[in-house]
C-alpha cells in the first residue's frame, strides 16, 4: 500500500515538475516564430526528406525570429499524432511533406483553425491550409534532350520507384526531350516499387545496362545509379541532390531542387502577415525553373558538366526546320524558362500519349491539375507502367 | 520464499531489467547531448498523464493486443509465427475486399474483419501445412511469406485496385463513411477493435485453461512425448494454434484499415512492424494470453516513448531500435538470470 | 547470348557473395548448436565500421578488419546473452538485430552523403566467399576440430562427456559467424555500393538467415544457394519486360521458390536437417 502510494506521488511530482518547466520555455519562445517540418523519411537520405531538411536550415538562417523543429521518419498514419504533438510545443506554421499525410492535414487544419499548415505536393487546401510543389518536368524535358544527343545505341535507361503521376510526368517529359534530340530514341523504365533500396537500384541499373541502355536517370533516394553506371563508364543524371562528386567523369547534369525558395517566401509572409490562418485558402505553389525552386546540375551552379559540353555541342538537333546544336538549345531553353515570362513549356500540345490517344490538344498547354493527377505517359516510354488509361 | 511473493518476484525482476535498459540507453541519450532524466520524464509525462499520448501508447497497443494474444497461443503449441507481419497485412486486404467491392450494409464491417482473420488465417495456412504434414520449419515459411504479402498488396494498390479519386496515387479510394470505427473523441484510438482485442485475450486463455482443446495444447507444446502417449493429436492442434494466430493478426490488420487508414495503402505504412514487435509481446506473457493485457501497452509505450523522443528531443529516429533492442536484452537476460536462480534451489 | 548470360551470372554472384559470407558464418555458429538470428544488425555494424575506416583513406585491408572486430563484438554479446547467461537465444538474436541496425544508424549519419572516392573492387570478395564456403565444408567434413564443432551441436553432452568444453567451441563458433556477417556488411560499402546510407544492408540479412536453412546447414549448398537467390533478385528487374506478368511477382519470386523448395525437400526427407541441439541452452549435469 505504501509503495503504491510513494509511487503515484512520485509520478505526480515528475509531471507537475515537467508542466511547469514547459510554461516557462512556452513564454520565452513567444517572440520567435515556430515553424516545424514533419518528414516522411529519415533526414540522412540523399532524397526527397533531406532536401526539404537543408531547405528549412537555409530558411532559419535567412528569416530573423524564426524558429524551425522537424521530425523524421513519421509514417503516414503518425501524421495527426505528430501534429498534435507539434501544436503542443507551441508551433504555428506547420509543413507537411509528403502526398500521404494529406487526409490527417485536412483534419488537423480543421482542429487547429490558428495554426497555418502547408502540405507539400497536396491539392486539398483551406482557409489555414496551403499546398505546395516545386517541379522538375522543365528540367527532366532539358535532360532528356543531353540523354538523346549522347546516346549511342538510342535506348536510355530509367529506374524508376513508383508509378505515380510525378513520376510519370517526369518520365515523359524526359523521352519528349530525348526524342526532340533524336527521334528514334526510346526510354527503357523499370520499376524497383520503392524510394529507398542501394540493392534493387543497383540491379535495375545492371540489367538496364545489359539490356543495351548507355544513358540512365533515375528516381532513387541515393546516388547508387550513378556509381552503378559510372563503374561501366556509361554517363548518368543525378536526382534530387547534388550526386557529382560520386561520380565527376560520368553525371552529365540532373535535377537539384531549392525547397527554401519556397519556404523562405512563405515563412516571409507568415512573418509580415500576409499569409495567415484564414488567409490561404487559395495559396498554391507550383514552382519551377522561374521562381529558382528547381536547378538543372548535378552540382548547383554547374548546369552542365564541362566534360561533355563538346559532345553536346557537336550533337546536332532539328528545330523548326533548322539545324541547331543541342548544347544550344538546351541552354536557349534553360535562360527561357528561368526567365520571369518564359515561352516554352514541354507539355504543349499536340501530344499524344503512347498509345496514341490525344492528351494536350495542339496549342494548349497542360493545367496544374492535369499535370498533378498525370496518368499517361509520352511516347517512347517502354516498359510496363501500371494503371495507364486507355 | 512464500507462494505469492515467488509469483510476484518475475514483476520485479522485469521491472529490475526496464531499469538498467532506461540507464543504459540514458548513456546514449547523454550522448546527445540530452538530459536522460527529462527525456524519461518526457516519456512517463507523456504515456501516463498527457491524454494525447495516452491515445497514442492506445493506438499501438490494438495490434499488438490482437496479434499477441494469437502469438501466445501459437508459441504455446511450438508453433513459432514470425510471419505475423504478412498475415496483418493479408487481413487489411480481405477487409478492403469488403469495403471496396462489397455494397454497404451495417452487417460490412464485421464482415471486413471476418474477412480480415480469414485472410490472415489463410495466409499461415501454407506454413502451418507444410510444418505438420512435411515437418518444415515454420519460422522459415512464416517469415518468407511477409515480403510476398508486401508485393501482392503493392500489385494491388498500383494496379487493379487503384482508386478513382487519388489523382492516380498508389492507394485505393477511401472505405464508404458508413465503413469506418468510431474512434474515441479527438484520438485515432479505433475502441472496437481495442475491446476485441482484450476480448480475444480473454477467451484465449479461456481457452487455454477451461477447455480440453486448450489443455492438449498446452500438453502438445510443452512435451510432444507425453501428448503422444496420450493419443493426443499433435499435428491438428499444432495446425489449429497456427492457423489461429494468422487468423488474430489477420484483424488486426483489418483494425488498422477500417479504423485508421480507411483505405489500403503502401505495406510499409500499414504495417509499421506490429507483427515484430507483437512476438515480443507474446515472449513476455509467458503463454498466459490474459497477459498480453499488460505486455501489449508496455511495448505501445515504449514505441510511443521512442516517438516522444524523436518529437520532443529531435533523438535520430533509430534511437526506438536502440531502445527496445536494449530493453529485450535486459528483460531475457533478467529471466534467464532468475530461472538459473530458481533452478539452483534455496 | 552468352553475353547475358555471362551478365547474369555475374550478377548472380555478385549479389550472392554478402549472402554467402553470412550464410558460412551463420552455418558455423548453427552446426554448433547457437541460433543466430541478429545478422542483419552484425552486417550494418559491419558496413559502417568499414566505410568509416575506409572513407578516412586507410587501406582496405584495415577497414575490413574493422569489420571483423565490429561483427564479431556484437556477435560476442549475443554469445554472452545466449550462452553464459542462457537466455532464449532466439530473442536475443532478434534484440541484436534491432540494437546493431539502430547503432549503427546513429553512429553512422555523420558518414552519409559522402561516396567512398576508392571503392574496392568486387573480385576478391567473390573469391574470399567462395574459399570460406569451401574452407568451412573442409573443416566440417575432414577435420578434427570440425568434428568437435558438429558434435557440440548433435549431442553436446556426449561431446562434454568426451571432455570438449562445449561453451567455448559455442563462443568460437559464434565469434566467427560474428566477423563473417561484418565481413558481408564490408562488402557491401566497400564495393557492392560504395557508400554508407541508414538501411543499406535492406534485409540480406534476413535473407541469409533463410540461405541457411534453406540449403540444409550444408557449405558447400550454400555456394549454389546463394547465387540462385542473387539469381532471382537480377531477374526480378531483367525480365520487368515481357508485360504479361506483373511486376510485383518477379519480387515475390524469391521468397516464393524458397516456401517450394522447403515443401519439395520436405517430401523428399533428404535434405539435410538442422542440429539436434540448435537453439537448446546447453546446461551442465541436465538431461
Amino acid at each position: 500500500m505504501q509503495m503504491r502510494k510513494l509511487a503515484i506521488a512520485v509520478l505526480v511530482a515528475l509531471s507537475a515538475v515537467s508542466t511547469a518547466a514547459e510554461k516557462e520555455k512556452e513564454q520565452a519562445k513567444e517572440k520567435k516564430l515556430k515553424a516545424c517540418f514533419i518528414y516522411v523519411g529519415p533526414v540522412g537520405d540523399l532524397g526527397w526528406s533531406n532536401a526539404h531538411d537543408e531547405a528549412r536550415r537555409l530558411a532559419e538562417k535567412a528569416i530573423p525570429g524564426l524558429e524551425t523543429q522537424f521530425v523524421e521518419a513519421v509514417p503516414e498514419a503518425q501524421g495527426l499524432p505528430v501534429i498534435d504533438r507539434l501544436v503542443q510545443q507551441g508551433c504555428k506554421v506547420i509543413f507537411t511533406t509528403s502526398f500521404g499525410y494529406m487526409d490527417h492535414t485536412v483534419e488537423a487544419a480543421k482542429k487547429y483553425p490558428d495554426v497555418v499548415f502547408a502540405h507539400a505536393t497536396g491539392f486539398k487546401r483551406a482557409p489555414n491550409l496551403a499546398t505546395y510543389m516545386a517541379d522538375f518536368y522543365q528540367v527532366y524535358y532539358l535532360n532528356g534532350l543531353m540523354a538523346g544527343a549522347l546516346t549511342k545505341s538510342g535506348k536510355i535507361g530509367y529506374v524508376g520507384a513508383f508509378p505515380i503521376p510525378e513520376l510519370k510526368r517526369h518520365i515523359s517529359a524526359f523521352a519528349l526531350g530525348a526524342r526532340a534530340a533524336r527521334p528514334d530514341a526510346v526510354v527503357n523504365v523499370k520499376w524497383i516499387n520503392s524510394w529507398f533500396s542501394p540493392p534493387k537500384a543497383r540491379e535495375a541499373a545492371e540489367a538496364l545496362m545489359v539490356e543495351g541502355n548507355d544513358v540512365l536517370a533515375f528516381t532513387e533516394d541515393t546516388a547508387t545509379v550513378v556509381q552503378v553506371a559510372a563503374r561501366k563508364k556509361i554517363p548518368s543524371f543525378s536526382h534530387y541532390s547534388p550526386m557529382y562528386r560520386f561520380a565527376p567523369d560520368y553525371v552529365v547534369s540532373g535535377q537539384l531542387v531549392h525547397w527554401e525558395k519556397v519556404y523562405i517566401d512563405f515563412l516571409g509572409k507568415v512573418r509580415d502577415g500576409t499569409y495567415a490562418a484564414g488567409k490561404v485558402k487559395d495559396v498554391d505553389y507550383w514552382w519551377l525553373l522561374k521562381e529558382g525552386a528547381v536547378e538543372m546540375g548535378a552540382q548547383p551552379g554547374m548546369p552542365i558538366n564541362p566534360k561533355f559540353t563538346d559532345a553536346l555541342k557537336k550533337a546536332q538537333m532539328t528545330v523548326g526546320g533548322k539545324p541547331v546544336a543541342v548544347y544550344d538549345r538546351v541552354m536557349d531553353l534553360l535562360k527561357d524558362m528561368s526567365s520571369p515570362s518564359p515561352k516554352f513549356d514541354p507539355f504543349t500540345g499536340p501530344i499524344k500519349d503512347r498509345n496514341g490517344v490525344e492528351r494536350v490538344p495542339a496549342g494548349r498547354h497542360m493545367t496544374v491539375e492535369e499535370l498533378n493527377s498525370m496518368q499517361w505517359v509520352a511516347p517512347g516510354v517502354m516498359g510496363p507502367v501500371a494503371d495507364e488509361p486507355k | 520464499m512464500s507462494g505469492d511473493l515467488r509469483r510476484l518476484a518475475p514483476l520485479g525482476v522485469y521491472g529490475a531489467a526496464i531499469l538498467v535498459a532506461f540507464a543504459l540507453v540514458g548513456g546514449v541519450l547523454a550522448g546527445f547531448g540530452a538530459s536522460p532524466l527529462e527525456c524519461y520524464e518526457a516519456i512517463l509525462h507523456a504515456s501516463f498523464v498527457d491524454p494525447q499520448g495516452r491515445s497514442e501508447v492506445l493506438r499501438r497497443t490494438i495490434p499488438l493486443l490482437l496479434i499477441g494474444g494469437g502469438l501466445t497461443v501459437a508459441f504455446r503449441a511450438g508453433f513459432l509465427n514470425i510471419g505475423a507481419e504478412g498475415q496483418l497485412l493479408l487481413g487489411a486486404v480481405g477487409a478492403a475486399a469488403v469495403a471496396l467491392f462489397l455494397p454497404a450494409t451495417p452487417a460490412s464491417l464485421p464482415a471486413m474483419f471476418l474477412a480480415g482473420a480469414i485472410a490472415g488465417a489463410l495466409w499461415a495456412f501454407p506454413a502451418a501445412w507444410l510444418r505438420t504434414h512435411l515437418r518444415v520449419h515454420e519460422i522459415l515459411t512464416t517469415l518468407m511469406l511477409t515480403p510476398v504479402a508486401e508485393y501482392l498488396v503493392v500489385y494491388l494498390i498500383n494496379g487493379p485496385w487503384r482508386g478513382e479519386h487519388v489523382r492516380g496515387f498508389s492507394y485505393t479510394d477511401a472505405f464508404p463513411e458508413r465503413l469506418q470505427l468510431p474512434v474515441l473523441e479527438g484520438t485515432l484510438v479505433h475502441w472496437p477493435t481495442l475491446a476485441l482485442g482484450a476480448a480475444l485475450a480473454a477467451a484465449l486463455q479461456v481457452l487455454l485453461t477451461h477447455t480440453p482443446a486448450g489443455y492438449e495444447l498446452r500438453v502438445a507444446g510443452s512435451s510432444p512425448k507425453v501428448a503422444r502417449y496420450a493419443g493426443i493429436p499433435i499435428h491438428r492442434v499444432v495446425f489449429l494454434a497456427g492457423i489461429l494466430s494468422g487468423g488474430a493478426a489477420g484483424l488486426a490488420g483489418a483494425g488498422e484499415v477500417a479504423g485508421i487508414h480507411h483505405r489500403l495503402l503502401e505495406p510499409a505504412q500499414v504495417s509499421l512492424g506490429y507483427g515484430y514487435t507483437a512476438i515480443i509481446v507474446a515472449w513476455l506473457a509467458r503463454g498466459r494470453p490474459l497477459a498480453v493485457l499488460l505486455t501489449a501497452p508496455l511495448l505501445g509505450a515504449i514505441l510511443a516513448g521512442g516517438d516522444t523522443l524523436k518529437t520532443g528531443f529531435n533523438m535520430p529516429f533509430r534511437i526506438i531500435d536502440v531502445f527496445s533492442g536494449t530493453l529485450l536484452l535486459c528483460l531475457i537476460t533478467a529471466e534467464a538470470l532468475w530461472a538459473r536462480r530458481e533452478r539452483r534451489g534455496p | 547470348m552468352t553475353q547475358e548470360l555471362l551478365a547474369a551470372a555475374l550478377r548472380a554472384l555478385s549479389l550472392g557473395a554478402p549472402l554467402l559470407i553470412a550464410a558460412v558464418g551463420a552455418i558455423a555458429n548453427e552446426r554448433a548448436g547457437v541460433v543466430n538470428l541478429g545478422i542483419e544488425g552484425m552486417m550494418a555494424l559491419g558496413a559502417l565500421a568499414a566505410f568509416s575506416v575506409a572513407v578516412e583513406g586507410h587501406s582496405p585491408a584495415l577497414a575490413v578488419a574493422a569489420a571483423l572486430g565490429a561483427g564479431m563484438l556484437a556477435a560476442l554479446l549475443h554469445a554472452v546473452v545466449s550462452l553464459t547467461v542462457g537466455a532464449n537465444s532466439y530473442v536475443s538474436g532478434l534484440a541484436l538485430a534491432m540494437l546493431g541496425s539502430g547503432v549503427a544508424g546513429i553512429l553512422g549519419r555523420r558518414y552519409e552523403g559522402f561516396p567512398l572516392l576508392d571503392p574496392v573492387a568486387e573480385e576478391p570478395f567473390l573469391v574470399a566467399a567462395g574459399a570460406l564456403a569451401v574452407g568451412l565444408w573442409v573443416f566440417l567434413r575432414f577435420t578434427r576440430p570440425g568434428l568437435v564443432l558438429r558434435s557440440v551441436g548433435e549431442s553436446p553432452a556426449a561431446a562434454d562427456a568426451l571432455g570438449v568444453h562445449v561453451t567455448a567451441v559455442r563462443y568460437g563458433a559464434v565469434a566467427f559467424g560474428g566477423a563473417l556477417a561484418g565481413l558481408a556488411g564490408a562488402f557491401l560499402s566497400l564495393s557492392y555500393r560504395p557508400a554508407w546510407t541508414d538501411g543499406m544492408t535492406g534485409g540480406m540479412g534476413w535473407i541469409a538467415v533463410a540461405l541457411v536453412i534453406f540449403v540444409g546447414w550444408h557449405p558447400l549448398r550454400a555456394v549454389a544457394g546463394s547465387t540462385f537467390f542473387g539469381l532471382l533478385y537480377y531477374l526480378q528487374f531483367r525480365l520487368q519486360d515481357q508485360g504479361r506478368i506483373p511486376v510485383e511477382a518477379f519480387g515475390a519470386m524469391p521468397y516464393l521458390l524458397v516456401v517450394l523448395a522447403l515443401a519439395l525437400s520436405g517430401l523428399r526427407k533428404a535434405r539435410g536437417s538442422a542440429p539436434a541441439a540448435l537453439g537448446i541452452p546447453y546446461r551442465r549435469g541436465e538431461r
